[in-house]
């Protein structure tokens, strides 16, 4: 019985191919979207670009050298006018950067002031320093760009420094590297080493395949548990409960064929991602499939239970909408949990996109071995089974009267 | 198959199926307030109720949809359990109950596994229904695309693909032409000569006249008369014809006739036409009336059913 309720909701999905599309392709392309956007700006740890203008009214050696070396950081993209495009392009007075700031134009402009570099190689006369103009609504970025003025200043006065030193103590470039005083001289250096995304390829794609992925699991379970309401419209399901078929029979039936569809739909896209985008799906089977088992068969459960709450297919669907958006949104199927306050994060473990997501980073992000999924997978068990118990109670209104 | 050495085609004595004194109430509503009906083996039984009467209760009850408040409902002599132990029972419900996004077969296939049929008996099933119906040359097309006949026909079949012995059917032909309704019937009338009781709830009278073997009305909830038509007439509205005379102009009030408001309209009621019609028409012409036309009406289960459920609108 359980089988042919199956083979019915697969037979229905076949004849209806724009059904296969929504389910199919619509979750692949939202993926595919997403993916480009974090694959540009996160992946493999590139860093959105800040975009400032150089103000040089100083316009010493040094000053030039500064500007010039600030350029070369991929992080920033200097600002020219139009007609400059081509090479480093520097304004010579402030008034103008400070139109473009005020407009909106720019977020920053760098400004190094007259007497910058006098006042740097004669401390006593007082100090004339470096001004960052600034539009407060993006923070982010006048950190980003005051820890790379400190850096590239650093690196330059470093060296000028080394070369003082050196001519100071007469001593050759050999003499003066074997020296301790070079050790000082030299400013610190930084190499950034990332346990996660080091020898994976677009590692952090593949948070965002299980983001959407959740998601549009949870859309098309709720789709096709949309069909026992259709059945008790169109008066199959009147039928149904008159043939042999008891109504736990079909909920499982159509809970079984949810979850196989889920699972379908989930591997599509993480094949997907592995073909497009190189996620590494095959390397990690064994870890993507518990998980996207447990994954699907909750979704079922929380559909069949929506269903089953639900008094049409109207109904349905709307409150389906607004739980998926609000569930998908805590759970970091949109925005990732990471970047969360710590009370959101907590809020979000409410949602079942969060263990879900949570059990795909552990598998795809961190390698842990299947042991420690242990936790999400006991949640989304759990969770699979006290939902289909709750639709099972709620079903019982098409039972008999 | 079932084994139909047993076929008869007449009604036998052995009940099939006895509804007696079933209860069912919701809230403060009384659907079902003693209702009793029986359906003979081999017979087909018209049940006849207007709308809200308790007709679509009583087949929810006996197919366990609806568990009654008290009352028993017997199938071939046993007691029947709230729901299951229902293989011997077929029904068609009065909507196209079908998938329409599936094909004829596959509904057929379908619907013939969640009645228990398994794979061989299920194959050569769907193939005699196919034939039954006369859509074997469109197995293959999605039910979404026939018309009202065609998929009248195919729900009906779905609901006795296992074959059962009793068949209940839901106005089997509301909004079909014609012939879809004959060709139906003749389906019917296949099962019915296989063996299949069947109870048949309608609002088309001359169904219930034509096609089935005894009737029960229901009304406000219990069957308030059962058995042939010719007994209903007896037993009700009596076997006198109606005879209604349409005058060229308003007559005198006549003994034995009444007559409606602008009396050109006189109405008698005679036990034989032949006999009793010279008379009536000699007494008219004395009161000075002059006969158009007449008309003469035999009883019917029109005016047994207006006799016994009254005039007045229920919904």
């Amino acid at each position: 019985m359980i089988r042919t309720v199956v083979r019915v909701g697969l037979l229905r999905m076949w004849h209806g191919r724009t059904e296969i599309l929504l389910t199919f392709v619509v979750p692949i392309a939202f993926f595919t979207i997403f993916a480009f956007i974090f694959d540009e700006q996160i992946g493999l740890g590139k860093s959105p670009r800040v975009n400032l203008a150089l103000v040089d009214e100083d316009n010493t050696e040094f000053s030039r050298e500064f500007v010039s070396a600030l350029g070369k950081w991929e992080t920033l993209r200097i600002y020219a006018p139009a007609e400059h495009a081509e090479g480093l392009f520097v304004f010579t007075s402030t008034e103008p950067v400070r139109e473009l700031v005020l407009a909106g134009t720019l977020p920053l402009a760098v400004i190094i002031p007259e007497g910058w570099t006098a006042s740097l190689t004669n401390p006593g006369k007082g100090a004339v320093n470096l001004r960052l103009l600034a539009d407060s609504s993006d923070p982010v970025a006048t950190q980003v760009v005051a820890a790379l003025i400190r850096q590239t200043s650093g690196q330059i006065m470093g060296e000028r420094a080394r070369q003082q030193i050196r001519s100071f103590l007469s001593l050759s470039p050999d003499q003066f590297a074997d020296s301790p005083v070079s050790g000082f001289a030299t400013p610190v250096a930084v190499d950034v080493v990332d346990l996660f995304a080091a020898g994976k390829a677009n590692p952090v794609v593949s948070m965002y395949a299980a983001g959407i992925a959740v998601m549009f699991l949870l859309f098309g379970a709720v789709g096709n548990s949309g069909t026992l309401l259709e059945e008790e419209e169109n008066q199959t399901l009147e039928r149904l409960m008159c043939s042999e078929l008891s109504m736990t029979q079909l909920l499982a039936g159509k809970w079984l064929l949810m979850t196989i569809v889920g699972m379908v739909q989930v591997t599509i896209m993480f094949a997907w991602a592995q073909l497009a985008f190189g996620v590494d799906l095959l390397g990690h089977l064994s870890g993507f499939a518990v998980m996207t088992v447990v994954t699907a068969g909750a979704a079922s459960s929380f559909a069949l239970t929506l269903a089953a709450l639900c008094r049409n297919r109207t109904q349905l669907n709307a409150v389906a909408v607004i739980l998926i958006l609000c569930m998908s949104a805590l759970g970091g199927s949109m925005v990732p949990r990471y970047v969360m306050s710590e009370a959101m994060q907590q809020i979000g473990k409410i949602t079942f996109n969060a263990w879900a997501l949570d059990g795909y980073i552990k598998v795809f992000w961190r390698n842990l071995p299947l042991a420690e999924l242990a936790p999400e997978l006991t949640v989304l068990t759990a969770t699979a089974i006290v939902l289909f118990g709750a639709a099972r109670l709620l079903a019982r209104r098409w039972e008999s009267s | 198959m079932r084994d139909r050495a047993e076929a008869h085609g007449s009604v036998n004595a052995e009940s099939a199926l006895r509804v007696c004194d079933v209860v069912k109430s919701f809230g403060h509503t009384t659907a079902l307030d003693h209702a009793s009906l029986e359906v003979r083996r081999g017979e087909r039984l018209a049940l006849l109720g207007p709308n809200g009467a308790g007709k679509t209760t009583l087949v929810r009850c006996i197919c366990g949809r609806a568990v009654p408040d008290s009352g028993e409902i017997e199938m071939l002599g046993q007691p029947l359990p709230p729901s299951g132990g229902r293989h011997e029972l077929g029904f068609v419900p009065q909507e196209i109950a079908l998938y329409p996004d599936l094909t004829t077969r596959e509904n057929l296939e379908a619907f013939g596994r969640f009645n228990g049929l398994k794979r061989g008996e299920l194959h050569q099933a769907v193939d005699w229904a196919l034939e039954w119906t006369g859509l074997a040359d469109r197995a293959g097309d999605l039910t979404k695309t026939y018309s009202s006949g065609m998929k009248r026909r195919v729900n009906i079949a779905c609901g006795v693909l296992q074959r059962p012995l009793i068949l209940l059917l839901d106005e089997p032909t509301v909004g079909v032409d014609p012939q879809s309704r004959d060709r139906i019937f003749a389906m019917l009338d296949e099962l019915w000569r296989q063996g299949t009781s069947i109870l048949l709830t309608t609002h088309q009278l001359e169904e219930a006249e034509q096609q089935c073997d005894r009737i029960v009305i229901i009304d406000h909830g219990h069957a308030i008369a059962e058995g042939t038509l010719s007994e209903l007439i007896a037993s009700t509205v009596g076997a006198k014809r109606r005879v209604i005379f349409k005058l060229a102009e308003a007559s005198p009030k006549l003994d034995g006739m009444t007559t409606d408001g602008d009396r050109r309209e006189l109405v008698a009621e005679v036990e034989d036409v032949a006999l009793e019609l010279p008379d009536l028409l000699i007494r008219i012409r004395e009161s000075g009336g002059t006969v158009l036309d007449l008309e003469v009406h035999p009883p019917s289960l029109h005016s047994v059913f207006i006799h016994l459920t009254g005039r007045e609108l229920r919904e």
